[in-house]
């Protein structure tokens, strides 16, 4: 071992506890020696740097009070994972996914039995370890996850559910790790619930890397629902092989502070990736929404469309990068990202960026921001609806263009509910 | 019996008088009408009566029932029995027409008791089928990209799920094929009784001889000018406003008229 965790005595304890392999203690010395040299990510036109979203608190492994468990119990049955803090609670895979070969465990169990996949995909393609300050830290303080992987030729039918509750009843950051690997023409679907419980300041450290080999096809969709008092980077990434495609659909209701990196590298020929995003704002809140699609191989197809509504004195920022590296010929890069603000005091941002080394490509941005259209609200109200229904119909049908492109119907049904739940805690404070 | 009293109104829109002082009463179970020249104040009396924040009151009160309504915000007046099938109706992407109108009727009732999706939709497909809508109109986002008839009709959709009070209509006849204007005069004829009157803007006479009304109402120059039975559309039908304009003494221009 060249490292010497006695200089490490956290680190070295909890790898003891968990028993992890060797080959991912080493690699959480080296980010954690590398992390204070490296620089925080930057984003156009999102300022974070000041947040407490740097992670402080020595490596330890945490339970959760039994209580709490009790209350968490999601409506669905099967084939879905629940994690509350660094634990798991449930895990049921659907007979289908067993036959056929799947595998779907928690981050220690992943790290103990299926070492050399997770090495093999872990920080290596989608995200680099010492890509920045934030990254590093992530890889030092990991605590938590899931690793699905699909092996090739596998076609599921049924979505893969997962809950991950954030334990924010006990001052714990949260650094949560998320792989997936879908394997040559297979086809996965993922839903994932990020939410929060308890109200204490936290800080949480988000990672999902989806790895799409070729000419498979993912489904990916998530609704994010972290704490007032949680400080979030979320890190959402994906890596695509020839002909692969993954569909995003991402819905931010969160309602404390947070960054979101979504990117896409469109790495073989003719891979191609949608992004949905819808995102509201709310009470005093910082979204920040980095979204960026990188056509490396020819003729691939990158778009982005992003939605969001901004209440009260809160901010949503997107970004929408389309970045083709030369040589990606006949590749695609289209965006839209449009702000609609429901108060003089909420502050938007919509910046288009089309960054193109080659000539033989096609892209195109649109992006706007606006205000509730009157006519609009006074026709709703002047039918009995009250000026808060009718608002909420209006931004509903602002968010729509993006709901209805979302592929599974049960997402769009789920993501509507919440972002109603959400615009009706949002309005009271107007 | 509910009714609806306009007194003495004056209305401004930015800045300018558009109305000079409307007087008119109206009572359930009567339908009145109200011709006049374009540009005359007609859209605007019935924008200041459902309240839209464009249009100010300066003076003069809308009562129903007694009660003055001014003060009250544009849902509640529509709550306290209020309608207006507007001559330009707002679109609404995203938002689909059955839901809206559900949405609408819920809007009346106690919280804890909306009306069943059921009977709801048993409701919405009987009057859908009264005019003469296909059933796709229900799912279709509401007004987004209809055609002018297909809004028209979509108003009276509405009034008639809804069942409000008073329902001023605007121009509910324009830019309607003969076919559609009797569809829609059915819509509201069935609407008539002792519990329903409406307030009937239109330019063409035609329209009343399907809703033939009680009472007609001429506006110039921002008042009511003269009162009479449906004789009186005829008349004006016949004449045009200048032979009126000119029998009462009015200082008044009218838009198309040479200078
Ligand atoms: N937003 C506005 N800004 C300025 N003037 C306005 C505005 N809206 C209406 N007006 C003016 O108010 C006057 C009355 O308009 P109104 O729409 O009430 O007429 P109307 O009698 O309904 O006419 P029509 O028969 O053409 O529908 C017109 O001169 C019109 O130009
Ligand atoms: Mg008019």
């Amino acid at each position: 071992m060249t490292v010497d965790l006695k200089k490490y005595p956290a680190i070295a304890e909890y790898a003891k506890k968990t028993a992890e392999p060797t080959w991912f203690t080493e690699l959480r010395t080296k980010s954690l020696e590398k992390a204070s040299s490296l620089e925080l990510p930057s984003f156009e036109k999102i300022r974070y740097q000041r947040w407490p979203i740097q992670l402080e608190q020595p490596l330890e492994k945490k339970g959760s009070r039994k209580e709490l468990i009790e209350t968490l119990k999601p409506e669905q049955t099967g084939n879905m994972v629940v994690q509350l803090g660094q634990n798991t609670l449930e895990l049921k895979i659907s007979s289908e996914m067993q036959d056929q070969g799947v595998i779907v465990c928690d981050w220690q169990t992943a790290l103990r039995e299926h070492g050399d996949l997770v090495q093999k995909y872990f920080m290596q393609k989608a995200v680099k370890f010492d890509e920045d300050r934030l990254t590093a830290q992530h890889v030092a303080h990991l605590t938590s996850g899931l690793f699905i992987y699909v092996p090739k030729n596998v076609v599921l039918k049924e979505a893969f559910t997962s809950y991950f509750f954030q334990d924010a009843t006990a001052k714990n950051d949260y650094v949560h790790h998320v792989i997936i690997v879908v394997g040559e023409n297979s086809e996965f679907s993922y839903l994932e619930n990020l939410k929060t419980v308890g109200e204490q300041a936290t800080t949480a450290n988000i990672i999902v890397e989806v790895v799409a080999q070729e000419n498979s096809h993912v489904k990916f969709a998530s609704v994010d629902r972290l704490g007032a008092n949680t400080t979030t980077y979320l890190n959402r990434r994906g890596h695509l092989k020839k002909n692969a495609k993954i569909d995003w659909s991402m819905g931010m209701m969160n309602d404390g502070n947070i960054v979101g990196d979504f990117d896409s590298d469109l790495a073989g020929d003719g891979a191609h990736s949608e992004v949905k995003i819808v995102a509201i704002s709310t009470g005093k809140q910082v979204q920040g929404i980095d979204t960026r699609v990188t056509n490396i191989g020819k003729h691939t197809i990158g778009h982005i469309l992003q939605h969001g509504v901004i209440l009260s004195r809160s901010t949503l920022t997107f970004n929408g990068i389309g970045h083709i590296i030369k040589g990606a010929k006949g590749a695609d890069a289209q965006q839209e990202s449009r702000v609609l603000m429901l108060s003089n005091k909420a502050k938007g941002d919509a910046n288009p960026i089309l960054l193109i080394d080659d000539n033989d490509v096609t892209a195109g941005h649109a992006a706007s921001i606006g205000r509730v259209n009157q006519e609009q609200l006074y026709y709703l109200m002047s039918r009995g609806l009250p000026k808060k229904v009718a608002e909420r119909l209006v931004i509903i049908g602002f968010l729509g263009p993006v709901l209805a492109a979302i592929p599974s119907k049960v997402i769009r049904a789920q993501l509507k509910a919440t972002i109603e739940r959400k615009l009706i805690d949002g309005q009271k404070d107007e | 019996m509910s009714t609806l009293e306009v007194k003495d109104l004056h209305v401004s829109i930015d800045g300018k008088n558009i109305l000079k002082g409307v007087n008119l009463t109206m009572k359930t179970g009567e339908i009145h009408a109200i011709m006049g020249p374009n540009g005359t104040g007609k859209s605007t009396l019935s924008e200041a009566i459902m309240g839209h924040p464009a249009y100010k009151v300066t003076q003069g009160e809308v009562l129903l029932n007694g009660e003055n309504i001014l003060e009250l915000p544009v849902d509640e007046r529509a709550r306290a029995g209020l309608f207006l099938a507007m001559q330009y109706p707002a679109e609404i992407p995203g938002v689909t027409n059955a839901e809206f109108i559900r949405g609408a009727i819920n809007a009346r009732r106690p919280e804890d008791k909306p009306l069943s999706v059921r009977s709801f939709l048993k409701q919405l497909d009987k009057t859908m089928s009264v005019l003469d809508m296909t059933e796709e109109m229900a799912d279709r986002y509401l007004n987004e990209g209809f055609s002018g008839g297909e809004k028209k009709r979509n108003e009276i959709l509405q009034l008639m799920m809804i069942k409000p009070k008073f329902a001023i209509l605007d121009e509910i006849d324009s830019g309607l094929d003969i076919d559609a204007l009797k569809v829609v005069s059915r819509g509201v004829n069935q609407m008539r009784g002792p519990e329903f009157g409406s307030l009937i803007i239109t330019h063409y006479q035609r329209l009343l001889n399907y809703i033939v009304p009680d009472v007609v109402h001429v506006m110039m120059g921002g008042r009511i000018v003269k009162q009479g039975g449906p004789e009186l559309a005829k008349r004006l039908e016949d004449e045009g406003y200048a032979g009126l304009r000119d029998e009462l003494g009015l200082d008044i221009k009218l838009v198309d008229e040479e200078a």
